[in-house]
């Protein structure tokens, strides 16, 4: 009696959910991705044309080429800023001076918009006049200044750019899940005498499994579907050095055209294929991360 | 032991500076920009402003309606908030603490949506919905279109509901609470932290969210939000952008997040204090 | 009393949510009654306004149009009430999702690379029967632009012509006379304009290479066009595609990148950066469309003296025609309730004083042989090199395909950057794009017909005064 009673709590305060995301988010993507059995430019009729998309993924270099270059950007993304925010969480969490002001500066790019970065950026790292090329040569760092957003170092540089947008919010996540872990705790050891890096290691580390383990899930789906600040700042150039997948699969929806060029062709059928697919690569590399990463999921 | 002590508190701080003088850098451009002309910014050769230009404020507020706009921005973003919290953390407590028939699914299906990214290809049918609902012209499709995508703020509950221990809720059960009872008066509060951290990410993401409000304001331009008066300001292709009004804009637009930051960011304090109390 | 803040700020919060998005329902449902009413007495004679809206996705003429709407809302004596609405870089997918509701615009601003999907999408009505014999004399009918199997779908206004815009005092300053004529001769003005200017930090040549699909979209295009080749690889003789004839533009290009005579960092140039720098003096040349004028005069005051003058070509021989482009403006949407309506809109719109303004206040290029014929040049500085000259004409209009892997303009920028073999590069884009092509033949009903008559020098010089 008990558990029918506790399965229809359970369910009453799913629905909201289940039937929010259901219609609201699964339906739409299921309608989208119907399309990738047929050739279908958004006007006229959809021609069923079997698996045909998914032979030209196979064949098609410049969606491979994305997505490699979207490990290098992920890859490269989680390394400098999953450490670096656990680090700044684990600082800013103690009672240092001006700690306060601290996380308020960490915070402050997450809410700069992406349309604005890509002049502020492109300012900054501009071969020709950039500021970050002036200071390089007035102070003798480099002779001509470094072409950062081209083919050699642009890479590198949406990767800082990403890392620069990306360590605020996992900062303040970390902090929120270090509020669970009571003060007393700390204290207890430093009593007994554990340095600052074994109190980090030894009980930061495992109360904030969870979290830490949530965290960077949802920090690697972010950096392998990121694509808006590669947009503003390169367009996935130059000659498709930083295409990502996800920049890849929107230009297929939504051609970036001159203003007068030819008219660009919706590839509606081809782009839900590519979707399709780049879900399921993003999806399995979160499930063997999920799987990997259990032992966190505990708090001992 | 003291020099050490005076170095390691030297590095830290060095550390520290260093990392707030990069991540400020690029803020401090746009609010200078935010000061000059359109050619002076996008020639994007002066540091400071040659002149001090105030005005491209005064025209940014005019031409993207601010006054009216920013009203409409506050009512979908704090519907936003309330509705997401709400529905997720409902969500999460029974996803945690409680086995049932269709959990897996549940999971499945909200991972599902993250890993999916098919941008606006689903305004389409979204769209069609509310107009089958009578809601395509309002902010109330705007709203529960923005709460329907709380996957991520489900997850992040539900790792911050992992931190609350279980025998919270047995002691409750012991004491006659129900189900209900126990996730309004126990477990919500305790769960302060990541209802702080989601609010921010929630409302930041409704604040900027463009096309859907785009879409949805189409004949409507009173209920147009700030995004989508800020892209106004921005020409077409048939001339140049006028990028000095879009970084006032911007400038002015980050304002109400900022402001949201300094709420959330009381919701961790408070936990501290209480976990001490406690 | 934590928990009692946090619900009754809840529920304030979705109190206020509802006040207000229930109020803009029962806006929407009293618009849409009322719009209901009118249609059934669509005469309007009961004092009641017809209602109908305008989308555009223009800006520079914005004010002036919004100026003229206001003037027909007040002077029209059939109780017309226009409604402006200026979109942004959203335009087609804002239009896309009204055509799914009942609040599509009545008149819709059309484009050269947007009326012919607006066509396929059937979303444009036909305006024959509206036409006057003397409106269907004045306004040249053209095939795919504004005229779609032998019914027309709108009427031209101004067009955009394309020219190489150069710095006259980086040129008087390194001593070169003319604007360059050839390939050749525009790799050595690059070289000699970074000679004398690099001291200065100018460069002779740029292209925005952010997106190469406007790079070359305004630069190789009228190159090409002007030599005598389809500005996208389309050969109208044959009817295939064929890009052969970018090879001496794109390694004319690569040269004077090469050549170190291109400004630095053109690979993430943006078209804006661009200009802002050559209003400052800092590049030589670049090729551009008929909009910079009204940038340099009013949004980057140009520092410099500047000129524009007609694209080189190849080796010299104009071959060609150099695109104009245009053809079409307004167009009656086909699920327009209120057809008579619109059309008399579109009618004050097409008066040939707004033609006139239109071209006198320097929005654009009249396309309108009448028009151009008595209107005044534009008030703006630097447009006279604009106006259509012996090689301007227009082209028709280039199919267009999906090809499986990189786009023409991708390929030819990684050549542009990387080197390689671009005879393999173009054999591999003929192939991939006449795959295509016939792909979109067969199954998308596209028609591509063989015209060996085709010349295109003969479409040259029918705009010029």
């Amino acid at each position: 009696m008990n558990k029918s009673k506790n399965a229809a709590f359970a369910y009453s305060f799913l629905l909201p959910s289940a039937l929010l995301t259901l219609v609201l988010g699964i339906y739409p993507i299921a309608w989208a991705f119907r399309y990738m059995f047929y050739n279908y430019k958004g006007y006229g009729t959809a021609r069923f044309i079997g698996l045909d998309n998914f032979s030209r993924i196979l064949r098609d270099a410049e969606f491979w080429n994305s997505v490699v270059n979207t490990f290098v950007y992920a890859g490269g993304k989680l390394l400098l800023s999953i450490p670096l925010s656990l680090l700044l969480a684990a600082i800013l969490n103690r009672k240092i001076r001006g700690r306060q002001l601290l996380r308020a500066v960490f915070f402050m790019p997450t809410v700069i918009s992406t349309a604005v970065m890509a002049v502020v950026f492109f300012t900054i790292f501009n071969s020709y006049n950039g500021i970050l090329n002036q200071f390089l040569i007035k102070f003798n760092i480099s002779s001509s200044g470094i072409d950062w957003l081209g083919p050699k170092h642009a890479m590198l540089t949406v990767i800082l750019v990403a890392v620069w947008g990306a360590v605020g919010n996992y900062m303040l996540l970390f902090l929120a899940g270090l509020q669970n872990i009571p003060e007393d705790v700390y204290e207890s050891s430093s009593l007994d005498g554990a340095n600052k890096i074994q109190q980090f290691r030894f009980i930061t580390l495992p109360m904030l499994g969870p979290v830490l383990q949530m965290v960077i899930m949802l920090a690697i789906i972010n950096a392998l579907k990121g694509y808006e600040s590669i947009m503003v700042l390169t367009e996935g150039g130059p000659a498709g050095k930083t295409e990502v997948m996800f920049l890849y699969l929107y230009k297929l929806f939504f051609p970036v055209g001159g203003s007068a060029a030819s008219t660009q062709v919706q590839e509606f059928g081809y782009g839900s294929a590519v979707a399709f697919m780049s879900a399921v690569i993003v999806g399995m590399i979160s499930l063997i991360y999920f799987y990997a990463s259990r032992r966190m999921n505990r708090i001992d | 032991m003291r020099t050490k002590e005076i170095t390691g508190k030297t590095v830290l701080w060095i550390f520290l500076l260093a990392l707030a003088f990069v991540t400020l850098i690029p803020v401090v451009i746009t609010i200078l920009g935010s000061f000059k002309t359109n050619s002076e910014l996008t020639t994007g050769a002066t540091f400071l402003p040659s002149k001090w230009h105030f005005s491209n404020y005064a025209e940014a507020w005019d031409q993207a309606n601010f006054s009216t706009y920013t009203m409409n921005s506050l009512i979908v973003s704090l519907s936003t908030v309330a509705g997401t919290l709400l529905v997720a953390s409902m969500a999460a407590y029974v996803v945690d603490r409680m086995d049932f028939f269709g959990k897996k699914i549940y999971v499945g299906m909200q991972s599902f949506t993250m890993f999916v990214a098919v941008g606006a290809v689903v305004l389409r049918p979204q769209f069609d919905l509310m107009v089958k609902l009578h809601l395509h012209s309002s902010l109330w499709g705007v709203i529960l279109i923005l709460i329907s995508a709380h996957a991520s703020i489900f997850f992040i509950l539900l790792s911050f509901m992992k931190g609350i221990p279980r025998e919270l809720d047995e002691a409750a059960r012991i004491d006659g609470s129900s189900l209900g009872r126990t996730f309004w008066t126990i477990i919500l509060p305790l769960l302060g932290p990541g209802l702080g951290v989601g609010a921010l990410f929630t409302f930041r993401g409704a604040w900027n969210e463009y096309l859907l409000p785009l879409v949805f304001t189409m004949t409507k331009p009173e209920l147009q939000t700030l995004t989508v008066g800020l892209a106004n300001l921005k020409y077409g292709i048939s001339a140049a952008s006028q990028t000095h009004y879009m970084m006032a804009g911007a400038c002015l637009s980050i304002l109400p997040i900022l402001i949201a930051y300094v709420f959330a960011n009381k919701s961790f304090m408070q936990m501290t204090a209480g976990s001490l109390k406690g | 009393m934590k928990k009692q803040l946090l619900l009754t700020s809840l529920s304030a919060v979705l109190a206020l949510g509802l006040a207000a998005c229930g109020n803009s329902n029962t806006a929407e449902n009293s618009g849409e009654a009322s719009n209901a009413g009118k249609a059934s007495d669509a005469g309007a004679a009961s004092g009641e306004k017809t209602k109908i809206t305008y989308w555009t996705g223009d800006r520079h003429d914005a004010e002036f149009v919004k100026e003229k709407v206001a003037e027909f809302n007040e002077t029209n004596t059939d109780g017309i009430e226009v409604e402006l609405v200026v979109k942004g870089d959203d335009f087609d997918t804002a239009l896309d999702l009204s055509f799914q509701t009942s609040d599509s615009p009545d008149v819709i601003r059309v484009k050269e690379n947007t009326i012919g999907t607006f066509y396929k999408k059937e979303y444009l009505a036909p305006i024959d029967e509206y036409l006057s014999d003397d409106m269907k004399a004045k306004f040249p009918e053209m095939t795919d632009l504004n005229t779609f199997d032998g019914k027309r779908y709108s009427l031209p206004n101004y067009g955009t012509t394309m020219r190489l815009i150069y710095n006259k005092d980086l040129f008087a300053k390194a001593g070169v006379t003319n604007p360059p004529a050839t390939l050749q001769e525009l790799v050595d003005t690059a070289k000699k304009l970074t000679a004398a200017g690099k001291a200065d930090g100018a460069y002779g040549f740029a292209q925005n290479f952010k997106s190469p699909t406007s790079a070359l979209g305004r630069s190789a295009r009228v190159i090409a066009e002007m030599s005598g080749f389809g500005g996208f690889g389309y050969d109208f003789k044959t009817a295939r595609f064929d890009f052969s004839g970018f090879k001496p533009i794109i390694e004319a290009f690569k040269q004077i990148k090469d050549d170190g005579s291109m400004l630095p960092g053109v690979e993430s140039l943006d078209i804006d950066p661009l200009r802002a720098q050559f209003a400052e003096g800092k590049i030589g040349m670049y090729l551009s469309y008929s909009s910079e004028p009204g940038v340099y005069s009013t949004q980057f005051p140009a520092k410099i003296d500047w000129a524009a003058a007609p694209a080189p070509t190849i080796d010299g021989k104009v071959k060609g025609a150099s695109g104009f482009l245009g053809g079409q403006w307004l167009a009656l949407s086909s699920k327009s309730k209120h057809k008579d309506a619109a059309w008399k809109f579109m009618e004050y719109m097409y008066s040939d004083q707004m033609l006139t303004s239109y071209q006198e206040k320097g929005f654009g290029i009249s396309m309108v042989p009448s028009i151009s014929a008595t209107a005044k040049t534009p008030e703006v500085n630097g447009i006279e090199g604009f106006l259509p000259n012996q090689y301007d004409g227009v082209w028709p209009v280039y199919p267009s395909v999906a090809p499986e892997g990189m786009k023409s303009d991708d390929a030819f920028f990684k050549y542009m950057l990387n080197g390689g073999d671009l005879d393999a590069t173009i054999s591999d884009l003929n192939k991939r794009y006449n795959a295509a092509l016939d792909d979109a033949i067969k199954n998308d009903g596209l028609k591509a017909e063989p015209d060996p008559s085709f010349d295109p020098a003969a479409l040259a010089g029918k705009f010029a005064k």
